[in-house]
């Protein structure tokens, strides 16, 4: 065990945890920030998606040790009022069916038009690829995202 | 339906006291569904289970079905707002308790939500909005006949309006109508239109909660390391590296049934849940088992060809195909193989259970709450009103959540410990251990006449079935036909069934047995028609007179453009199917790219009634042809008695890059609704595989298809 100071979503947090722990469940049971989620822990499947200055990463496979003193941003940090152009053009294009994979879905999507705002379909679909739904979403999820482009 | 007679109900609510009585309406199948009025809470005052009214106008509607993105959590109340006459975007939508007494069945199976409750909840909004109705005449001192109830007011005929919110007082003091007037489907304003899910904004910010996200006091975690040999033993332990593991707090061993037979494991109990993982890694396990390892994919098939020279269970039968067959050298015959497939909801199966002396609690994210609670109180002889039910959305069901597998482990390891356990499986667990979609051989046998129409047709299913998987009965049942298209205006048609048993547990995976056997029958149909020199769309349409599959065929291949030529290195399959009482029929178009064969487009034609929510019903229409078409790609395979591939890795779900164009048309119906969930998932194998043959000549008669390897 280890104390280890963490900026998320804004916020110094001090905890003290095996720092050989994925982020992943440092993030969900240690500071009870449950919209991240557990998919696969070997990532594969993105649903454990969080920015880590800004760059979407997969935390079920990052040691929470490793990240001191970098900003993590996760899907409750995403927007205050859930109004980030990607949230809001999720819920205009009806996106979510059982909605578990949507926070890695909305936080890779978000990254990725910071980095490039007018993304073609070959680029949403190389980085969105390895984001899984299960329920199908993603005709919905192509919408979505050149809704949030026009936002 | 758990049936529950007016006595019975009066007797549990003196005994409980919180319910009144205050009307019976008959269920859809007879059975009585009792409208209660629950004892006031401070949101407001309740009509009946399903609706309560604020003295503020406020109104909160309760969904009564588990969701797993099937969409009820909407589609349900705005039935009841429909017959209520509210706007459904200013009501609040409440998950209701679980209870069998107050709502009957509340499992999620086999996308029955809205076809068994429409009439039900019909009922249940029309005898609230008739108690409004009748308050607001009791206060004028006029006629019930000359209000109108109308945007959560009534309105007198000379102009005087009163709210729901100033009528809900005196409309809880009177009886409610045992079969209220129902409103003509002409007039509905809610149903039908595409409204948007009030689930979905939880979906978008992190939110929503699942049965993995709960958290109680004094909880432990727990993951279970179990034999990867299904129904291997544990001979004997050594968990002295385990308990070295910081957090970790006891390791036991445990079990749970999975349809007749008991499944043992290891669980590591620990404060967080890496620790515990930590800690089963760490366990020494021998396991005996009982020389299950002989099984493999090779001894499977082997077995499913062997036992296909079986003449097999007639399951459904007309004509004589026997005679036809006999001594014709012209038989055609085809063999269609399928494989096991897990379900993979994307939230790992888990639930959390605490025990006490005499009461029980459980959280999580099921198909079959109550289910759960009869578990409990039958295991830990409990009182079911000592057991309190906390269900939450699902992250994705498909038929697993159904099965109350996970809260057994939970609550025995919650028994043993004294302690809340939250057990988690790992996606390893939950592609490893099942139970699994069955793997299957359909064998099939056709004769045509000189006209070139089937004169004979013997489609025989050689698998597992979910209802008899132990014990000495081999007798095949119907549940194995599945899909399988009886209105095809075949002479003679025989249907059969060779039933298999094996280790590998298999339970309800979506569209079940529709999964499979529409892929070996679709495909079959279209080898046919091909033989006969026929159009595959006509070659149906010539055998069918079943007015909803001719209206999906003739409608899904006009807006194909079906009869239009078609560009050079593609090609289109069809097929159609029934389930849940939906009909429809799917167009694939393909083309290649290099040396593989992708779908381009898929298009599929809906008839399934009154479609409560089109922008939902599309929704599972888009997920069941992304999970049929993930299944057409991948599928698990079964090497020393275990599963080979481990997690996403090894099995592949589908892809965003892999997913078409999708269009969905629904047909109008006023015919009552059928079930939306598991549309469109059948025919994505078969109609997939016609085209493939339309594009390259090759017939596909095994899944999972390598779509780099046909050309």
């Amino acid at each position: 065990m280890a104390k280890i100071s963490l900026k998320i979503n804004g916020q110094i947090r001090e905890i003290d945890v095996d720092p050989n722990m994925p982020l992943l469940w440092t993030i969900r049971d240690h500071l009870g920030l449950t919209g991240t989620k557990y998919g696969c822990g070997i990532a594969q499947c993105g649903s454990c998606t969080v920015h880590l200055n800004g760059e979407s990463v997969r935390s079920c496979v990052i040691p929470t040790g490793t990240i001191v003193d970098q900003e993590i941003t996760t899907i409750e940090g995403l927007s205050k009022n859930n109004d980030h152009p990607v949230q809001l053009a999720w819920i205009q294009e009806q996106v979510p069916q059982c909605g578990y994979c949507q926070s890695g879905q909305i936080m890779s999507t978000a990254a990725m038009l910071k980095k490039n705002p007018n993304p073609s379909d070959e680029e949403i679909d190389n980085a969105l690829n390895l984001v899984l739904c299960r329920c199908g979403c993603y005709p919905r999820i192509k919408k979505a995202i050149k809704q949030s482009i026009k936002m | 339906m758990e049936q529950i007679s007016r006595r019975k109900f009066i007797h549990l609510s003196s005994v409980s006291g919180a319910f009144l009585v205050v009307g019976c309406v008959p269920g859809p199948n007879g059975d009585q569904q009792v409208i209660t009025k629950v004892s006031a809470d401070l949101a407001g005052l309740d009509l009946n289970q399903f609706i309560s009214i604020g003295l503020d106008n406020s109104i909160i509607l309760y969904n009564h079905r588990p969701e797993m993105g099937q969409g009820t959590f909407q589609s349900i109340p705005m039935i009841l707002a429909e017959e209520l006459e509210v706007d459904i975007d200013r009501v609040e939508i409440r998950q209701s308790e679980a209870s069998r007494d107050l709502y009957g069945s509340q499992m999620v199976v086999g996308s029955r939500s809205i076809q068994t409750e429409f009439e039900k909840l019909r009922k249940m909004g029309a005898a609230a909005r008739e108690l409004l109705k009748q308050a607001a005449a009791n206060t004028w001192n006029i006629g019930v006949d000359q209000c109108k109830a109308s945007n959560g007011s009534v309105i007198s005929e000379d102009g005087k309006v009163l709210t729901y919110g100033q009528l809900v007082e005196e409309a809880n003091k009177l009886e409610p109508l045992e079969n209220p007037p129902l409103k003509d489907p002409k007039d509905f304003k809610i149903i039908g239109k595409p409204v948007f899910r009030k689930d979905i904004p939880l979906k978008t910010n992190g939110e929503a909660k699942f049965g993995i996200d709960l958290y109680t006091p004094g909880m432990l975690y727990a993951s279970v390391e179990r034999s990867s040999v299904f129904l291997g033993k544990v001979k004997s332990y050594d968990d002295s590296e385990t308990l070295k593991v910081p957090g970790v707090k006891f390791v036991f061993r445990t079990e749970r049934e999975v349809y007749g037979r008991k499944r043992e494991g290891v669980a590591v109990l620990a404060e967080n849940y890496w620790s515990a993982v930590q800690g089963r890694k760490a366990l020494n396990i021998e396991w005996d088992t009982l020389n299950l390892e002989e099984i493999s994919n090779e001894t499977i098939t082997g077995d499913s060809y062997e036992a296909a020279k079986k003449d097999g269970d007639e399951l459904f039968g007309k004509g004589d195909v026997k005679n036809v067959f006999k001594g014709n050298s012209t038989v055609i015959e085809a063999a269609y193989e399928t494989p096991y497939q897990a379900h993979v909801p994307m939230e790992p199966m888990n639930a959390m259970v605490s025990i006490k002396d005499n009461s029980a609690e459980f959280w999580g994210s099921t198909q079959n709450p109550n289910g759960i609670r009869s578990f409990l109180s039958k295991k830990y002889e409990i009182p079911e009103n000592a057991i309190k039910i906390n269900y939450t959305f699902m992250g994705g069901g498909f038929g697993r959540r159904s099965m109350t597998d996970v809260a057994e482990e939970a609550a025995d390891l919650s028994k043993k410990s004294g302690a809340p356990v939250k057990v988690i499986w790992t996606r390893e667990d939950d592609q490893t251990q099942g139970p699994f979609r069955a793997c299957s051989l359909n064998v099939c046998k056709a004769v045509l006449d000189v006209s070139g129409k089937i004169n004979a047709l013997e489609h025989k299913v050689i698998a597992q079935e979910i209802r008899n998987q132990t014990g000495d009965n081999m007798t095949a049942g119907r549940q194995l036909m599945g899909g399988i298209n009886t209105e095809y205006l075949i002479p003679n048609l025989s249907v059969k069934g060779v039933l298999r048993k094996r280790h590998v547990p298999i339970s309800y995976w979506r569209a079940v047995y529709h999964s499979t056997n529409p892929f070996a029958h679709e495909s079959f149909i279209d080898e046919l028609a091909h033989l006969a020199g026929k159009d595959p769309v006509k070659f149906r349409l010539d055998m069918l007179d079943h007015p909803r599959y001719r209206r999906v065929l003739s409608e899904v291949a006009k807006i194909t453009n079906w009869n239009a030529p078609r560009p050079k290195g593609t090609g289109r399959g069809i097929a159609t199917a029934e389930r849940s009482g939906a009909f429809f029929a799917m167009v694939i178009e393909v083309m290649q790219k290099g040396k593989s064969v992708v779908p381009t487009k898929i298009t599929t034609v809906l008839d399934l009634g009154i479609c409560i929510n089109p922008n939902t019903v599309k929704a599972q229409t888009e997920g069941s042809i992304v999970m049929g078409l993930g299944a057409a790609y991948a599928g698990l395979t079964i090497e020393n008695g275990s599963i080979v591939e481990q997690n996403f890795d090894s099995y592949p779900q589908l892809k965003i890059s892999q997913c078409p164009e999708i269009e969905t048309l629904i047909l109008k119906s006023e015919a009552p609704p059928d079930g939306a969930g598991e549309s469109g998932l059948p025919t994505v194998a078969p109609a997939l595989a016609n085209a493939i043959f339309d594009l390259t000549g090759k017939r596909i008669r095994k899944l999972p298809i390598d779509m780099d390897g046909i050309i």
